[in-house]
């Protein structure tokens, strides 16, 4: 095996992809990590100020907001829209005719930029003139002349987990679907004759089967929660206030006030965030195996 | 039996039906509002539009997502072919560092990145984007590609080296030939991903005229907004996600292969 290549040509070939991608990523975290200790305003002032920017962080009211808000979206988002793809991969495994159309419609989001999905629901949730409740005032559920904030501080959040299952579902649709595909069918089978009945295999065999499926959507959907940032800074940039904020867009919001040392620090948490959250997750579901 | 099977069906067509019934009402509100008030003409006066310049919008995105997956394909392929059937110091070490990437959400690192662009002498150009593009998208790529490299009999190789054909010709004349359908995967996948991309342009670029779609979106919006200019941001709406579709369309199956592939292995 070695004979067929000289000892640095391996290299010659990972070189490109070791630069770009890792020199770029390590380079920035290494950045970011320093930067964090520091009172950087993002052009020249830098002096070193410890762990400052992080007591400041644990102090500050929209940081538990933001991570509050993270939350929220992580477990609703991935839960529901994990659900959901699952309901709609079971019958559709069922192979109804027009199954396939469904499909494609529910498919249809994955193929579309999230800053478009975004600015057509922002206009969709507006509470004066929005689709939204002028449908629910057509339909006779909302009096002619009341609203309801969508994007406002109570409900805001919960309609970009409402966009997030509407992005996402179409995924774990797909997957799930790839799964069910690999299921033996003498399960099934046996099951029947067994006399166990639709809701009974669907919990002792299906669920359990695509075990491996979920715990890599839920990995999928950690880091991916953790990175969502377009679906809300296109619709409400983490207001009114800082209500709506998930951590990405809360970094956001300082960097532009030329905070760059604290928006580094809380670069990051999200970065810790993400490297632990994915690592118990796939130490946990290692362990079920 | 049967009418428990009828039962069945409806329920199942009814569970589907309510779907996507939720699923196409912000499409259809957006096709149905892109006609209120100026009817086609909000589509004539998008395309003519003081601010926004659709075709722009659409050459912009389409450089930034092609550039990007070129640079993608040709870097991913070189690598994942040393993964896969060289052996060399550190090779474990290279790998893992990279998988480790997948973790690292943009926004995490966008303040540090914004000054290393910016410090190139790179901010405000296509390949100030592309860099960082390719940076956060090749590693799923290379993921993909060493699991199919992985699948080329060991034979092939072994062959083409008694033959004395190189390193490269192995890989140029093998494994390249055996490999279309996977370069079309995360081909469409990396154009996909680089194209819906907005925090990395809405960093890096300042220029209206260099704003790609997922950018461009803001240049028809404003403060308050009358129901014509509403009419006329939906019109921009679809006609921004008729090229999607378009590469949904024609490349549904590497779309979604690669898709399901990427979360599989």
């Amino acid at each position: 095996m070695r004979s067929f290549t000289g000892r640095w040509t391996p290299y010659l070939y990972i070189a490109p992809i070791v630069i770009i991608a890792g020199g770029l990523l390590y380079y920035s975290i290494g950045f970011a990590v320093y930067a964090s200790m520091t009172d950087w305003n993002g052009l020249t002032k830098m002096d070193f100020i410890g762990l400052d920017n992080y007591v400041r962080m644990f102090q500050d009211r929209t940081f538990y907001i933001a991570l509050r808000n993270t939350v929220i979206f992580m477990v609703f988002t991935v839960l529901l829209q994990a659900i959901l793809g699952l309901l709609v991969a079971v019958i559709a495994k069922e192979r109804l005719p027009g199954s396939n159309i469904f499909k494609a419609i529910f498919f249809l989001p994955i193929a579309m930029a999230p800053a478009i999905i975004a600015t057509v629901f922002k206009y969709m949730f507006e509470a004066n003139y929005g689709s939204l409740n002028e449908t629910l005032r057509a339909l006779g559920l909302l009096g002619a002349n009341d609203n309801i904030q969508w994007l406002g501080a109570d409900l805001g959040i919960w309609s970009i987990v409402v966009i997030g299952i509407f992005s996402w579902m179409g995924f774990s649709m797909m997957v799930y679907f790839a799964g069910l595909m690999s299921i033996p069918d003498e399960l099934y089978e046996a099951a029947e004759l067994d006399g166990a009945g639709w809701w009974r295999r669907l919990f002792s065999i299906t669920i359990p089967s695509l075990r491996g499926t979920t715990s890599v959507l839920i990995t999928l959907g950690i880091v991916g929660s953790l990175k969502t940032f377009d679906i809300v800074w296109l619709t409400t940039m983490g207001g009114p206030g800082v209500s709506t904020n998930l951590l990405s867009t809360f970094l956001y919001q300082e960097r532009q006030g030329r905070e760059a040392g604290y928006s580094s620090a809380i670069g990051i948490v999200i970065l810790v965030t993400a490297f632990v959250l994915a690592l118990v997750q796939m130490r946990l579901s290692n362990r079920e195996k | 039996m049967r009418k428990k099977r009828l039962a069945a069906t409806v329920i199942m067509y009814t569970v589907l039906g309510f779907l996507a019934v939720l699923w196409l009402y912000p499409i259809g509100v957006a096709i149905v509002k892109s006609f209120a008030v100026g009817g086609w003409g909000n589509y004539a006066s998008v395309l003519n539009h003081d601010q926004f310049n659709y075709w722009a919008a659409i050459g912009n995105s389409f450089l930034l997502a092609g550039g990007t997956t070129i640079v993608i394909v040709v870097i991913s392929c070189l690598a994942a072919y040393a993964f896969s059937r060289m052996k060399f110091f550190g090779q474990k070490f290279f790998y893992r560092a990279l998988l480790i990437c997948l973790a690292i959400p943009v926004a995490s690192v966008v303040t540090p990145l914004f000054s290393t662009i910016n410090g190139l002498g790179l901010r405000d150009t296509y390949i100030g984007v592309i860099i960082p593009l390719v940076a956060f998208n090749v590693v799923v790529m290379l993921m993909l590609m060493k699991s199919h490299f992985d699948g080329i009999p060991q034979e092939l190789v072994e062959a083409a080296t008694i033959d004395g054909t190189s390193a490269f010709g192995i890989f140029w004349r093998i494994f390249l030939p055996l490999s279309g359908p996977a370069i079309a995967t995360i081909s469409v996948l990396s154009f996909v991903y680089s194209w819906n991309e907005y925090l990395l342009p809405n960093l890096l670029i300042s220029s209206p005229e260099m704003y790609p779609v997922t950018q461009a979106v803001s240049l028809l919006q404003f403060e308050r907004m009358s129901q014509e200019q509403i009419g006329q941001l939906y019109a921009g709406l679809v006609l921004m996600t008729i090229p999607s579709v378009l590469v949904y369309l024609f490349s549904q199956r590497y779309l979604q292969s690669g898709i399901t592939a990427g979360a599989v292995k």
